[in-house]
Order: structure tokens, then sequence, then C-alpha cells
């Protein structure tokens, strides 16, 4: 990001000699391709957040107008048992999933970028569940995870254990979606590290070796440095998708069983569409946000603890 | 030695990946008493090709599949057009205040989603627009953050000789980019058209959202709603579900390069 902002002030300082109308014309011309973003930023962005701060303020059914209540909404939030357990429900995926996929999808990266033979092949295999729908996904997930007929347990009888009841079981339905996320979203994690790996000289390497490092030394003083900015970006990435996460539980489980897998976007969801308080809605929507920059903020702050750009 | 481990490792991780797929697949052809039987076959027998046809002749497929060609198709021209446009304004022109435009943009792609749910919905609204296909395709003509950076980054790559010679010719600007820069851009904009068609195909929560006619639902939705039509009867859902994935598949197998591309590339960014 560093890098973008760098360039950018470079080309802005290229004089051009030109007459003060030929001057106008280019601005016109300018701000005209530039138009749909501007109009992006007024509708796409500015709009939501004002309009969902004002609207957290208010008791909106969409029917009557919207009904000033101060901080009201925000009160009964504090007090609001189901979201406190949603935000738990989210912390507890977010904590097995995100650093579960980010070791699985680097020693992915690493046993492919040795430029295995048939490595496009692999690299496909594993952007297939990538492109796929979460809807799709959860029928892909229930030939696995079905109690009854599904592959897991299958493997499990073989092992001589006992069944497990997956995303039926309130004990387990997190970690089983999490493993889900995983399958998932590691393919394309792979290979935003792959493209780091291959960011870093082989003659690095090379001069390693002739010192007389082992593997291992390579690996911790060569490659996770090397990686280190792909890393930051991965964790923020993930760790903002994973707070917001929703198709996977709306599609798989609807939260159940018994409110085991209800995330906090779940939660919003429900009380905006299905029960059309988007008072309420927004204010759980401004706490998620101020969270998810919260959390992007101190990891902003920590990068530059560990976090090397060659 | 070491590669063996690596050949090893990553086989098995894409027998991970794939043979989930094959199960479902294999659960589609089932009957439904192939389906609830335990413990379950791998094999179908008889293999129960009727279920892809039943799902045709049951339920709207062919309009869900239509719709959901319709959005991506006109989402992935309108944001190749726009982001292209805006990363050409960006990279190109003398646009007052473009570095603070480019900052927006990095903010907007952090923007949560989150926080747009809600006056999106009451945006579209107000614009009269709930139950039609346009809150799923407008937002994409107004360009993209990851578009933008994409596009500007490649017409930052094309030499000005090229503009500058079609500029003495008396072209305006809208020739320039339309016939020297879009031309020469064709790989990211190609990149660009797998990626937001992957996100049209894909989404979820938008059309759940916003479409409330079955004969407006996209595939996802229309797959989704097949639960209650089907009841008990997943594995025809896991028929329909199937054959959802497969223009995505197609897609996919034929731009494959683009993908990998398009990934690496967001991936130098940081």
């Amino acid at each position: 990001m560093t890098v973008l902002t760098r360039k950018a002030g470079k080309v802005a300082a290229d004089p051009r000699p030109s007459s003060g109308r030929r001057h106008a014309g280019e601005r016109a011309w300018a701000f005209a391709f530039a138009s749909p973003y501007l109009l992006h930023l007024v509708a796409l962005a500015a709009w939501p957040l004002l309009a969902s701060l004002f609207f957290s303020m208010t008791d909106y059914d969409l029917v009557s107008p919207p009904k000033f209540v101060g901080f009201g909404n925000f009160t009964r939030l504090f007090g609001d048992e189901v979201f406190w357990r949603t935000l738990g429900n989210t912390a507890y995926f977010a904590v097995l999933f995100v650093p579960t996929q980010t070791v699985l999808a680097l020693g992915l990266a690493i046993a492919l970028n040795q430029r295995l033979r048939g490595m496009a092949l692999f690299r496909a295999a594993y952007f297939v569940p990538v492109v796929s729908s979460w809807v799709v996904v959860a029928y892909v997930a229930d030939a696995v995870f079905n109690p009854q007929t599904g592959l897991a347990n299958q493997v499990l009888g073989f092992l001589g254990l006992p069944s497990e009841n997956w995303l039926q079981d309130p004990a387990l339905v997190i970690p089983t979606l999490a493993a889900v996320a995983v399958w998932k979203g590691v393919g394309y994690m792979m290979v935003l590290f792959l493209a780091g790996l291959q960011a870093i000289p082989e003659e690095r390497y090379e001069a390693a070796k002739i010192d007389g490092a082992s593997a291992w030394n390579r690996f911790r003083y060569i490659t996770l440095p090397g990686i280190s900015g792909t890393t930051f970006l991965v964790l923020v990435l993930t760790s903002i998708e994973t707070l917001q996460s929703f198709e996977q539980v709306f599609v798989m489980t609807d939260g159940g069983p018994h409110g085991a897998s209800e995330l906090t976007v779940l939660h919003l969801y429900r009380q905006g569409f299905q029960f059309f308080q988007m008072g309420y809605a927004s204010a759980i929507a401004w706490v998620l946000f101020v969270l998810v920059l919260a959390l992007t903020l101190v990891q902003f702050r920590l990068q530059r603890r560990w976090v090397h750009y060659a | 030695m070491r590669k063996t481990i690596s050949y090893v490792l990553v086989t098995a991780g894409a027998l991970v990946m794939l043979v989930p797929f094959v199960a479902a697949l294999s659960n589609s052809l089932k009957s439904f008493a192939q389906y609830i039987q335990v413990p379950p076959s791998w094999i179908p027998d008889p293999v129960h090709w009727d279920n892809y046809a039943e799902v045709w002749r049951r339920t709207p497929f062919g309009l869900y599949l239509t719709n959901s060609l319709v959005i991506a198709a006109l989402a992935v021209a309108g944001n190749v057009l726009t982001s292209a446009m805006v990363g050409h304004a960006l990279a190109r022109m003398r646009l007052p205040g473009r570095d603070a435009l480019l900052t927006m943009a990095l903010g907007t792609m952090m923007l949560p989603t989150v926080i747009t749910i809600v006056p999106n919905f009451l945006l579209f609204r107000s614009l009269g627009w709930l139950d039609t296909l346009l809150p799923l395709i407008a937002p994409y003509w107004l360009a993209t953050p990851i578009g933008i950076f994409l596009m500007r980054q490649t017409f930052l790559g094309i030499p000005k000789d090229f503009e500058e010679a079609a500029s003495l010719d008396g072209a305006n600007p809208w020739q320039v980019f339309w016939r020297i820069h879009l031309p020469l851009a064709k790989p990211a904009l190609a990149t660009l058209a797998v990626f937001t068609f992957t996100t049209s195909w894909k989404a979820v929560l938008e059309p759940t959202i916003y479409l409330t006619s079955p004969e407006h639902y996209t595939l996802p939705v229309g797959v989704l709603s097949l639960k209650g039509q089907f009841v008990g009867n997943d594995q025809l859902v896991t028929a329909a579900a199937m054959m959802s994935l497969l223009p995505m598949l197609v897609v996919f197998v034929l731009a494959q390069r683009y993908f990998v591309r398009g990934t690496m590339s967001a991936g130098l960014k940081g």
C-alpha cells in the first residue's frame, strides 16, 4: 500500500506545458472519467456510514417514519444476551479459523513453490472450493458431515471411533464450520502466499546454504521475514471478513443448534430483515464496525514489530 | 527427498479438496432410498440421472440460471468499464485531488460490508428497486476499489508515446482511452472480468435481501429455496447445487491463469 501512494506522488508531478484553456478541458475529461467512483463514494460509502449512524439512533420499522431514540438501541444492545452470545461465537469461530487457515495456506504454498510437476493442476484443485458459492459448499459439506451418511463418520467408524453429530452438536458446530471454512478459503490464501514466496530472491537462499544454514534456519530467517508483508495482508483481510461472516451459517446451520452457531451478522440480519427493526440492526452494525476497525488498527500498529518490507 | 514430502502433502491436500465434491456428485445421482441408506454406497447403483431432469421439470431452474447469467454479465460489463475509466483517470489524467481519491479508494476497500447492509437496502427501497435485479447490478457500474487499483497499475505501465501520437492526431481523451489504452490492458480486463463474475455468481447475502419473488431468484437463492420444496429429498437439492456450480467451473477452467494472476497481484499490493 505504501508502494501505491508513493507511485501516485511521482505521477502527479509531471508538469506539461499547456494553455489554461486546454487545462480546463483536460480536467473536465478527468472528472468525467472519475465520475463513477465519485458517485460510488457518495452512494456506497458516505451514505451507508452516515445513514447507519443516523438509523442506529432511531426506531424504524419501514412502515412508520423513523423515531429518534438517542442511544436507546445501544443501551438495549449491551443488555442483549443474544448479541453477546453471537459476539462470543464469532470470536470463537475466528480464533479457530484464522490461524488454521493461515498456517495451512503457508505450508501448502511452500510445498507448491518447489516447481513441482503438475503444479497448475494442484493449484486448480485448491481453487475449486474458492469459486463455489456457500450454497454449493453446504451440500458438499453435507456429503462429508451428515451424521448418518457422511464421509467423516465413515472414516471415524473405520478407525474404530464413535460417530459424531458434527453440525448438529452444539459443542462441535463451530469447529466443524471453521474446518469447512478453512477448506473453502485455503486455496485463495495459498495463492497469495505463493506470490509472496516467489518475490523472495533466490540468491538469499543460496547464500545461506553456502554459509551452512539449516533448512529450519533458512525458513526462520529468510522465508518468514520475506513473506511477513503477505502474512500481514492475509491476517488483516481474513479478520475483517471473519468478523462479518454471515453466508456460511445462514446457509449451513441457520445459527443452530439452539443458537450455538449464531454469529453477529446473522443476528443483525434477523433483527433487520425478519423483525424489521432497522434501527436496532444499524446499532449492531455500528458496534461491529467499530470492533472491525479497532482490530484493523491494532494489526496495523503491531505490524511495525514483525513485518519487514524488503 | 524434500520434493517427495511435498508431493505427498500436496496430493493429500488436493484429495481433501476434491473428494467431498465427488461425494456430493455421488449423492446427487442417488434415489431417495439410496441417499438415506446406511452405510452409504460410493457409486449409486443404479445411477439416478433422472434427479437432474427432475430439478428442471419441477423447478424454475432455467429462470434462476438466466437471472444469474444476466446479473453476472451486466456486473462484469459495468465493473470492467467503470473501473477502467476511473483507473485511467487516476493513472493518466490531470485529475485534481488524485492522491486523495486514491487514499479514499483504499479506505472504501476496507469498509466492512456490515455497515452497508441496512443503508443500501433503504437506498434501493427508496429507488423502488426492491425485488428487481437492479440492486445486484447497479453497484458494479460505480466501479469497485479493487478494480480501480488493478486498472490503475496496468495503465501506469503503458508507455506514453502511444497517447501522445494519438493526441497529436486530434484524438480526444475518450478515443485515447478506448482505442489505445483499453486494447493494451486486455489481460488486466480479463482478470477483473473473471473476478467480478465469480463475486456476482457466488453472492448469497444481497440476493437474499433484495429479491422476494421466485421468478427473480438467482441460482444460490433459488437452490436454497428448493430445500423447502423438496423437503427431505436433499439428493435433488444437491443435484441443483451441482448444476449451479457448472457455469462457474467452465469459466474457471477457461480462465484459470487470470484467476491466479489476479489473486497474485492482489497479494503484491501489501
